[in-house]
C-alpha cells in the first residue's frame, strides 16, 4: 500500500486549481456554474464506471502504488479523484484554448487587475 | 457485453446537453469547435501516455474478451472514448449554463412536453412484464423503465407537438394536462431533445438485447415517428391512426417479452391482443372530441370518417373484443376481462353524441385518464394475487 498515485492525483488537481485561478478560466470565472458542470461530469463518468464494472469490463487490481482503499467492488478511492481531475483538466483546456483562439490572453486578464501574479507574464 | 457495445450509449449520453444549445445565440461556433478539437488532441496524447503507465503499473485490467485488442502503446483504443465524451459533455454544458435561466426553461419545456401524467402508461407495462418474466432487477429493467418513463414519452409527444403545431393552434384543449402547446421558437430544442435524450437508452437496450428485441424496439420507434412526422402522418390516416397509437402503448410490453427471452404462449398472445384492442378503442374515443377541430383544420381521423356516434360505438365494440380476447389466457388473467367494464360505462353517456357537440366527449376523456389509474391498480392487485401461493 502506498499513497503515490493518490498524491500524484492531488498534486495534479492542485495544478489545475492554480491554472484556473491564474487565468480565470473555470471556477475562478463562475463558481456555481463550474460546480454544476464538474458535478455532472463526475456523475456521468461514475455511472460509466459502474456500468463497466457491472458488465465485467473494468477490473481493479491491487497495486503497490495505490492505497488499496475501496469504495465498492473494483472502485478504488482514487477513481473519483481521477475523474474530478479529468473533468477539471478538460474544462481548463477548452476554456483556455477558446480564449487563446480569440487572441484574448491579454483581454481575458483585463478585468483582473487585482491579480498581480498575472501581470507582465505575457 | 463488450466495451465497444457499452460505449455508444455513453457517448450518446454525453451528447444530450447539445439539445440545450438549441435556441441560444450561436457564439463563434468555429472557435468553439476548434477549442474542443485541440483539447481533444491534447487529452488523447495524455491518455495514451498515462493510461499506458497505469496499466503497466497494474492499477487495472479489463475483462477477458471485452476489448477489441487494438491498443495505442498499452492503452486500449476504447479508453479514448472517455476523453471524447468529456470534451463534448462538459464544455457544452458550460456554454448552455452561460445563458441565464435558459437551462431551467428548457427542462421545464421538456417536462411539460413529455406529459408526466402519461409516463407510467408506458413504463409500467414494460417494468411489470419484464419483472414477472425474469424476477430480476438488472440493468435492462432499470434502463428500460427509465427509457419508457420519460425519454420515450418526450420523443412521442415532442415530435407530435412540433408537427401538430398548425392544427393544435386551432384547438383550445391543448396546453393543459392533455397536451402542451409548444411555441414555435422552442421547436428546434424540443426536436433536439426528443432525439438526443432517447438515443443513449435506445443504444443500450439495442446492445443488451437480442435480434428479436431489436426488431420490436425498431417497430416501436418507427410507430412513434410515423404517427406524426411530416410525410408519414399516420395519425391522419383513419384506422391506421388507432393502430399506431395502440402500438405506442403495447410495444413497451412486447419489448419486455422479447428482451426477457420469453416463450410466446397463448397467455402472452391474449394479453398482447387485449392491450392492443384497448389501445385502439381508447385512441378512437379520444379522437371524438376533436372531430370538429380536425374537420376545420382539414385533418382526417377515425372520428372524422365514422362520425362521432359511430366512433363511440366502434370504441365500445373494441373494448368488448379486448375483454373477450383475455378469456383463453391462463388463470387468473381472464378475470381482467372485467376491467373493460369501467371503460364501457364511461362511453355510455356518449352513445347519443352528435358531430356538432363532439366536444362533449372531453368530459369522458378526462374520466378515461383517471380510469387508467384505477384499472392499473386493479391489474397490479391481480398480478400480486397471482404471484402468491394458492
Amino acid at each position: 500500500m502506498s499513497f503515490a498515485y493518490l498524491a500524484a492525483l492531488l498534486v495534479s488537481l492542485a495544478g489545475m486549481i492554480v491554472w484556473d485561478v491564474r487565468e480565470r478560466l473555470f471556477f475562478a470565472r463562475d463558481a456555481v456554474r463550474a460546480a454544476v458542470v464538474l458535478a455532472a461530469g463526475v456523475a456521468f463518468f461514475l455511472l460509466w464506471d459502474i456500468a463497466g464494472i457491472l458488465t465485467g469490463i473494468f477490473l481493479h487490481a491491487p497495486s503497490r502504488f495505490a492505497t488499496g482503499w475501496m469504495l465498492g467492488p473494483h472502485m478504488p478511492v482514487e477513481e473519483p479523484v481521477f475523474l474530478i481531475f479529468l473533468c477539471y483538466l478538460t474544462m481548463n483546456l477548452v476554456l483556455f484554448l477558446e480564449r487563446v483562439l480569440r487572441g484574448g490572453l491579454r483581454a481575458g486578464r483585463r478585468g483582473s487587475g487585482d491579480d498581480p501574479a498575472g501581470e507582465g507574464r505575457r | 457485453m463488450t466495451y465497444l457495445e457499452l460505449m455508444p450509449a455513453f457517448l450518446a449520453l454525453a451528447l444530450v446537453p447539445v439539445a440545450l444549445l438549441a435556441g441560444t445565440p450561436r457564439e463563434a461556433p468555429r472557435r468553439r469547435w476548434a477549442a474542443m478539437g485541440l483539447a481533444l488532441a491534447v487529452l488523447i496524447v495524455l491518455t495514451v501516455i498515462f493510461d499506458s503507465l497505469m496499466i503497466a503499473a497494474g492499477f487495472f485490467s479489463y475483462g477477458d474478451g471485452s476489448l477489441t485488442g487494438i491498443t495505442l502503446w498499452l492503452a486500449p483504443v476504447e479508453d479514448l472514448a472517455y476523453v471524447l465524451a468529456a470534451v463534448v459533455l462538459l464544455p457544452v454544458l458550460w456554454w448552455a449554463l452561460g445563458h441565464r435561466g435558459h437551462v431551467s426553461r428548457c427542462l421545464r419545456t421538456w417536462l411539460a412536453t413529455s406529459r408526466p401524467i402519461s409516463w407510467v402508461n408506458t413504463a409500467y407495462p414494460f417494468a411489470t412484464a419484464y419483472w414477472l418474466l425474469t424476477h430480476s432487477v438488472d440493468a435492462i429493467l432499470i434502463v428500460g423503465s427509465l427509457f419508457f418513463l420519460i425519454p420515450y414519452n418526450l420523443m412521442m409527444y415532442g415530435i407530435n407537438d412540433v408537427f401538430d403545431y398548425e392544427s393544435d393552434l386551432r384547438n383550445p384543449r391543448k396546453g393543459g394536462v392533455e397536451g402542451a402547446l409548444a411555441d414555435r421558437s422552442e421547436h428546434r430544442g424540443i426536436l433536439a431533445a426528443a432525439v438526443l435524450l432517447p438515443l443513449p437508452f435506445v443504444l443500450f437496450l439495442w446492445a443488451a438485447g437480442s435480434p428479436a428485441s431489436g426488431i420490436v424496439l425498431a417497430v416501436s420507434l418507427f410507430a412513434v415517428l410515423a404517427y406524426s412526422v411530416k410525410g408519414l402522418r399516420f395519425k391522419e390516416i383513419p384506422f391506421l391512426d388507432s393502430a399506431t397509437s395502440a402500438t405506442h402503448f403495447v410495444s413497451p410490453m412486447v419489448f419486455a417479452f422479447a428482451v426477457a427471452g420469453a416463450q410466446w404462449t397463448a397467455t402472452l398472445t391474449a394479453v398482447t391482443a387485449a392491450f392492443f384492442l384497448w389501445g385502439m378503442a381508447s385512441q378512437a374515443f379520444g379522437a371524438v372530441q376533436d372531430i370538429r377541430a380536425d374537420r376545420a383544420g382539414g385533418l382526417a381521423s377515425i372520428g372524422t370518417v365514422l362520425g362521432a356516434r359511430r366512433t363511440v360505438l366502434a370504441s365500445a365494440i373494441l373494448y368488448v373484443v379486448a375483454g373477450l380476447s383475455l378469456l383463453p389466457a391462463q388463470w387468473p388473467v381472464p378475470v381482467a376481462a372485467l376491467f373493460v367494464l369501467p371503460y364501457l360505462a364511461n362511453l355510455v353517456p356518449f352513445l347519443t353524441i352528435r358531430d356538432d357537440d363532439c366536444e362533449r366527449a372531453n368530459t369522458g376523456w378526462k374520466r378515461f385518464l383517471w380510469i387508467n389509474y384505477l384499472v392499473g391498480f386493479a391489474v397490479t392487485m391481480l398480478m400480486i394475487r397471482s404471484l402468491l401461493p394458492a
